[in-house]
């Protein structure tokens, strides 16, 4: 009985239910669709910058973030990286030599990035294989070819065929210089890594500082679900007991990602708390007039015997039918509005016409969404929650109405 | 005799200071268990107030009320409920029905507070409300019956329970004449047949004559208590 007069309740004023559950709808709706927005780009953002750098999970010298220096490396890669391999979380693990150094050629010198990687890993992970825009990618095997960025290129009148000269310090601290040939030229859309990285093939760079066949700066770890992070840290940490060696997840490696990430998600959650707040403004203002109106009836309610809780739990229950309704519309929209953004995604290339970079990472212009099980339940719950919330007062009221006051 | 009712020096107050207002004023009364009794008096004589503090729906400032044995002054807020759950019927002068349920479900309503199985739910309020003269109108709404059929309906819910009391507050005044003899008859009937105890409060002639018990209350004190015509030419 409680049910039915509840639900046949939140029909007596048909238009303004819902108007509610509308605002309910469009404001989760909205949400949802900023929210999945923001997630996707985000782990566009991470999954390109973990696979261009050093994977998910680093395993590192420990005391390379304080002093990246070339010296700094890790020995034993090859029985460390297979152990790693055998990880049901890794999709693949990839090497790399990094150091830094200076290019000459016939225009000039500019200071560098220097990049030893595996070219066969790279092309199946990092999204910077992938955009040349002259020449073509690195081949594996122990050849002394380069790629170099776009605006670096320029600067030093590089293209695929021509020649320059890498000069750098080794790892025991010794001037050491090497001829490459440019194989190919890739644009990022950062300006940071286009005007200052260059990547070679590791034998020739580890040759070139002096590294060992089985030393490395960083042996990065690829995963298949970015969500398995916290779980491969620790299997990965398992694995390496090298007391020199350290294990890091991504946001340690790239600070300034994982930052960005952090402060966006704070103001971003700031406007959503806002519009939801309106929207339980709404649900609070529609829930009091019904309880406010509906006075006399719960008098007589009360007066016949029903009990104070049940009365509560019959409005209560209201709340509850116009949360359900309100969320299962703002989950449609939302979710509906979210998924046509992940598959056809919204082209920004016409307000961002240089690109965008966060943290020296391009962005694509072309955002899309990433509506997750996760985000659509977490916040039809928190507004499913809210709805009840705010049902309390007012239900509260409406039990300690002066009976013979109101019958009078 | 026995008492369904028992009033002891029973004073109510509104306000304080000098916007005081005494509504009783050191009330007696006993109402026996099976009275049919009115309640007359004019308007802010105590008489709506006097049927609130028996059902337990406002507190006295002084004296005592006791319902069914129990004095209510002693009762928790919960026992109060069931108190009016289970031994009071109520039937309001403006009928008072929960408009989202049909005639049946209004009827039923106290039954399923109570606890009592569909299946009799469904024998009891079907056969109420075809003593109230309702059959056929089971599943209208309030809005779809006329003033009369939704009194019919509030008798129906108040009497169904078979509570040992039924408080009326001016039954007849929002009906015509006709339908106000007829549900008058309805509950005299209800009365004789269930021996259920009826207090009515009332400025309805009709209603005094036939009662069986007639109390004036006057300035917030009963001033004449006997039988209906004894009062009334004493009037």
């Amino acid at each position: 009985m409680t049910v039915r007069i509840a639900w046949r309740s939140l029909w007596r004023h048909r238009r303004r239910t819902l108007i509610t559950i509308a605002s309910i709808g469009l404001g989760l709706g909205l949400v949802i669709l900023f929210v999945s927005l923001a997630e996707g780009t985000y782990t566009r953002l991470v999954e390109d910058a973990v696979r261009m750098q050093a994977g998910h999970v680093t395993v590192e010298h420990a005391d390379y973030r304080d002093a990246p220096e070339v010296h700094l490396r890790i020995a034993g890669v090859g029985a460390m990286r297979a152990a790693i391999e055998a990880l049901p979380e890794v999709e693949s693990t990839k090497l790399l030599v990094l150091g830094q150094g200076l290019v000459r050629s016939s225009a000039g010198a500019v200071g560098v990035a220097v990049m030893g990687v595996e070219p066969e890993v790279e092309v199946t992970t990092s999204p910077l294989a992938r955009r040349l825009v002259a020449g073509r990618y690195l081949d594996a095997g122990d050849v002394p070819r380069v790629v170099v960025g776009r605006v670096l290129a320029e600067r030093l009148g590089l293209a695929p065929g021509r020649k320059l000269v890498l000069a750098t310090n080794d790892a025991s601290g010794a001037m050491v210089e090497a001829l490459f040939r440019v194989e190919g030229v890739f644009e990022t859309g950062a300006e940071e890594v286009d005007g200052y990285l260059l990547q070679a093939p590791i034998a020739p760079v580890r040759r070139l500082y002096g590294l060992g066949a089985d030393e490395a700066t960083a042996l990065g770890v690829v995963l298949r679900d970015p969500d398995t992070l916290e779980r491969a840290v620790r299997d990965v940490r398992r694995i390496v007991t090298t007391p020199s060696a350290a294990v890091r997840p991504w946001q340690e490696v790239l600070p300034e990602v994982a930052a960005f990430i952090r402060l966006d998600r704070t103001s971003d959650g700031t406007y959503q708390g806002i519009l939801l707040f309106l929207v339980l403004c709404t649900i609070f203002n529609t829930i009091l007039m019904s309880v406010l109106e509906r006075t006399r009836e719960f008098a007589v309610l009360l007066a016949i015997g029903t009990a104070p809780g049940q009365l509560a739990g019959q409005l209560v229950l209201e709340s509850a039918f116009l949360g359900l309704l309100g969320c299962g519309a703002g989950l449609l929209l939302g979710g509906g509005l979210a998924w046509l953004v992940q598959v056809y995604g919204i082209d920004l290339t016409r307000f961002y016409e240089h690109g965008m970079t966060i943290s020296g990472f391009a962005l694509s212009t072309r955002l899309h969404a990433r509506p997750t099980l996760r985000i659509l339940a977490t916040l039809a719950g928190l507004v499913f929650s809210a709805t009840i919330l705010v049902s309390l007062w007012p239900a509260r009221r409406a039990t300690q109405v002066d009976l013979a006051e109101v019958l009078r | 005799m026995d008492a369904i009712v028992r009033m002891t020096g029973v004073t109510k107050v509104y306000g304080e200071g000098d916007a005081a207002t005494h509504a009783l004023r050191g009330v007696d009364l006993v109402l026996a268990r099976g009275d049919f009794a009115a309640m007359a008096g004019p308007s802010g004589s105590g008489k709506s107030t006097l049927l609130n503090l028996i059902g337990a729906l406002d507190h006295p400032t002084a004296g005592t009320v006791e319902v069914d044995g129990r004095d209510l002054a002693t009762l928790t807020g919960s026992q109060l409920s069931r108190l009016r759950r289970d031994r009071i019927g109520f039937v309001f002068q403006s009928f008072n029905l929960v408009p989202v349920l049909t005639a049946f479900e209004n009827a039923e309503y106290v039954l399923v507070l109570q606890g009592v199985p569909a299946r009799e739910r469904r024998q009891r309020v079907r056969a109420m409300l075809a003593d109230v003269g309702l059959g056929g109108l089971e599943h209208r709404f309030p809005r779809e019956l006329s003033g009369g059929q939704q009194q019919r309906v509030a008798i129906a819910r108040a009497i169904v329970a078979e509570p040992a009391l039924v408080l009326a507050d001016e039954p007849t005044a929002n009906v015509d004449s006709a339908t106000g003899a007829a549900l008058l008859e309805l509950m005299h009937g209800l009365h004789e047949s269930k021996r259920t105890t009826f207090l009515f409060s009332t400025h309805d002639r009709a209603v005094m004559e036939r009662a069986e018990r007639l109390i004036r209350l006057h300035d917030g004190r009963v001033v004449a208590d006997g039988p209906p015509q004894d009062v009334l030419d004493g009037s």
